[in-house]
């Protein structure tokens, strides 16, 4: 019953979008004002949609198993809440999650531009609704989420238990309000450019669309990582799969965007730039949707695969870029002011310094993701591009990076006289000893690791100073930027800290480092709903006496039948302890994994700080 | 006598330690940088399944035999293909993959800096 309103309020949906287009079209050549019912015909087809999903929702709760997403991917003995996260943990709800935020960021748009010109609020209602359309078709001829199945089967197929997760139930939404963010920028940069209306005035108004769009794409990645980290069993939080890149990609686009967008908005330069990005932006977040759905990517995360409907996205997403490059070359005419604009020591270059490494960082993803793909398609060589290659390209340009953002924000805009340059050597002077000083009791290389770390001391000491320095004047960029570097810090200390061990332990048995004691206890059974745990207990016991009880499970699923591996971690402010145990087949002993990771929590606060400044930002009065 | 004895020995247990720390820390890196090639995007050293296991137990082999860690590579380079290999080798093939970035950086550089140029 739910699937079938659901099913009809999809096509009700894809209805209106004829009604607000054939509107808007008339009311273009019209009056001077927005005609009212196209906000009404947009929140009724925003109403549909919201039906539609909430009818899934509903047949996920009642395990409808006569609707064919719900049998594919739920089970009666799976609890609630993810039976609801199922709802869009697999390809058709997620695509029907994207429509939602579509035509939910559609509605909230017109509301709040009611201060825009006219023509641009219509054609960006317009382009949008383009998107909108495709984004139906898609979903009614190739992934309907509400297909029939007779007879009804008694039980459903389950969904696969890794994705059994709150950190991952909520993953996907967030990711998704950034993703489709994206989509209202470039609506809205096309109509501009229809309308001759890139200016200052553009660049205010659709900063909070960029700042929205980022800050969820941002905590949406932190939550994928955070996940993976618990959840997949090898202690990493990233490790440059296809599908993470592609969701770093559009961040890498949107990060630039929004730096470019601050000039913008104080001087009417860089315009082309900033529609190219606007562009960019949104095609990366579709192809990222492409990506990840047609499976031609090897990844860990494809949980959909389907060529088909590969091909359609395809089709549909080159027809827009093609779309947005006819509207580039015809209707943008790049009038900018070209007077006194650049000095060699001014914000604006250092944040076209910004953009230029975000490009070059984008493009190292870019290009190591999709190369081995057309490789593999011209001369059908495969080939891996794994963390080495992004480590040897990346790394070596995160050092002038950084100091350039230590920098960076110091200097005033147009042009600066660089008073702080005394702090500032000597915050190099010290970033460097202290860098020295550690990394001379690791056995790792010297040089590299010690100018990484000091850069990135370097811009952890700026960006504090900052804070007493400005105090709140610019506090949003100044906790971004602080949260930048104490990101860079963690992770480098992360990797250079880390201390691990892998061995095969049977119960009873001892396993002696010089640095800690593995004492694996015993182990219990216990019967959950939809699994059976084998829970081990191990007593580990550290140079200085104290000791950590660890529990890593083994999950044994029902439906689909499947051993999942739960990671056991105690976390505290300087370390995280991480724990698995992974059954090795017809033999009585266990493979267990044990890993000491320093800072481990101060990656994940320093990416909630970057995206907090974000979140500051928004509220920002101009 | 005895005591340099004991001492010798001492030298030769803690020496093989030594060794054998160093052997497990290069294991342990070329198993990173490996493929685990019946795994989804898991490295061989982060698999616990057969294939990886019995890879690793290849490398150790290799690492006793007294190959260093280009020669394992190009082992299981002839013996799985370049899929296996994280970081990609340098040739033909890929020369695009490891250039194409560094020549947009160049690009970029020489955009940003004609704008000066043209502004001044």
């Amino acid at each position: 019953m739910a699937s079938l309103i659901g099913s009809y309020s999809l096509s009700f949906g894809l209805l209106f979008s004829v009604f607000i287009i054939f509107f808007s079209v008339r009311n273009l050549r019209d009056a001077e004002i927005l005609d009212k019912k196209i906000i009404s015909f947009t929140f009724i087809q925003f109403f549909f949609v919201v039906i539609s999903f909430f009818g899934l929702i509903v047949s996920f709760i009642n395990s409808d198993f006569s609707n064919e997403t719900v049998f594919n991917h739920s089970h009666t003995t799976k609890p609630l809440f993810y039976k609801i996260s199922g709802t869009w943990g697999n390809h058709e709800g997620s695509l029907l999650l994207w429509l939602l935020v579509l035509t939910l960021f559609i509605s909230i748009f017109l509301l709040k531009s009611n201060q825009q010109p006219k023509k641009y609020r219509i054609f960006t209602l317009l382009f949008q609704q383009i998107i909108i359309v495709g984004f139906f078709i898609f979903l009614i001829k190739t992934s309907s989420p509400f297909n029939y199945i007779f007879p009804t089967p008694n039980e459903g197929l389950g969904l696969n238990p890794i994705l059994q997760d709150p950190a991952l139930a909520i993953h996907p939404p967030v990711l998704y309000l950034g993703y489709v963010g994206s989509s209202i920028i470039f609506s809205s940069a096309l109509a501009a450019m229809v309308t001759s209306y890139v200016s200052k005035e553009w660049a205010k108004h659709i900063k909070k669309w960029v700042l929205a769009s980022w800050v969820f794409l941002t905590l949406g990645i932190l939550l994928g990582s955070i996940w993976a980290y618990y959840e997949l069993g090898w202690g990493g939080f990233w490790f440059w799969d296809p599908v993470e890149n592609v969701s770093l990609m559009p961040w890498f686009a949107l990060t630039t965007l929004l730096h470019c967008i601050l000039v913008l908005e104080k001087k009417k330069i860089l315009t082309s730039w900033a529609m190219i990005l606007s562009i960019a932006t949104f095609a990366l977040s579709m192809s990222g949707t492409f990506l990840v759905r047609s499976g031609i990517l090897n990844s860990v995360h494809t949980f959909a695969n389907d060529p088909e409907r590969g091909i359609f996205i395809l089709i549909f997403l080159f027809t827009l870029i093609f779309l947005s490059i006819f509207i580039f070359i015809f209707f943008h005419s790049v009038k900018e002011k070209l007077e006194n604009n650049f000095f060699w020591l001014s914000k604006e270059t250092s944040i076209l310094v910004n953009n230029w490494f975000m490009m070059y960082f984008l493009s190292v993803v870019l290009i190591g993701t999709i190369y081995p793909i057309f490789l593999e398609v011209i001369t059908a060589n495969k080939i891996s591009v794994g963390p080495p290659f992004y480590n040897k390209l990346i790394l070596p340009f995160l050092i002038p990076f950084l100091v350039a953002m230590a920098i960076g924000p110091n200097l005033n805009w147009v042009k600066s006289d660089f008073k702080d340059k005394f702090y500032m050597t000597m915050f190099l002077i010290i970033s460097f000893l202290l860098s020295a000083l550690i990394i001379k009791q690791f056995d790792i290389n010297f040089l590299i690791n010690t100018i990484l770390v000091t850069s990135a001391f370097f811009l952890f000491f700026s960006t504090s100073r900052e804070f007493f320095v400005k105090k709140f004047r610019n506090i949003s960029q100044n906790i971004a930027h602080f949260g930048f570097s104490l990101l860079i810090l963690s992770i480098l200390f992360n990797n250079i800290f880390s201390n691990e061990v892998i061995t095969n332990l049977k119960i009873g048995e001892t396993f002696k480092t010089e640095k800690f004691t593995i004492n694996f206890e015993n182990i219990e059974q216990e019967d959950e709903k939809n699994f059976k745990a084998i829970i081990g207990k191990f007593n580990v016991q550290n140079l200085d006496g104290s000791s950590d009880i660890l529990n890593p499970e083994l999950r044994i699923y029902n439906q689909p039948n499947i051993i999942t591996s739960e990671a056991d971690i105690k976390t505290n402010l300087l370390t995280d302890k991480f724990m698995t145990m992974n059954y090795v087949q017809n033999q009585e002993y266990f493979n267990v994994r044990y890993q000491v990771k320093p800072f481990m929590i101060w990656i994940w606060v320093s990416v909630i700080l970057i995206s907090l400044g974000g979140f500051l930002s928004f509220f920002k009065k101009i | 006598m005895k005591f340099i004895h004991i001492f010798l020995i001492a030298a030769i247990i803690s020496n093989f330690n030594f060794l054998k720390a160093d052997e497990i820390k290069t294991e342990n890196k070329i198993a990173k940088n490996l493929r685990c090639l019946i795994c989804q995007g898991q490295s061989v050293y982060d698999s616990d399944s057969e294939f990886a296991t019995s890879l690793k137990l290849v490398i150790r082999n290799k690492i006793q035999e007294g190959l260093n860690e280009e020669q394992i590579y190009s082992f299981l380079k002839t013996k799985y293909g370049e899929w296996i290999l994280y970081d990609p080798v340098f040739n033909r093939n890929t020369y695009f993959l490891w250039l194409l970035p560094i020549l947009i950086f160049l690009a970029g550089g020489a955009i940003i800096l004609k704008k000066f140029y043209i502004r001044k």
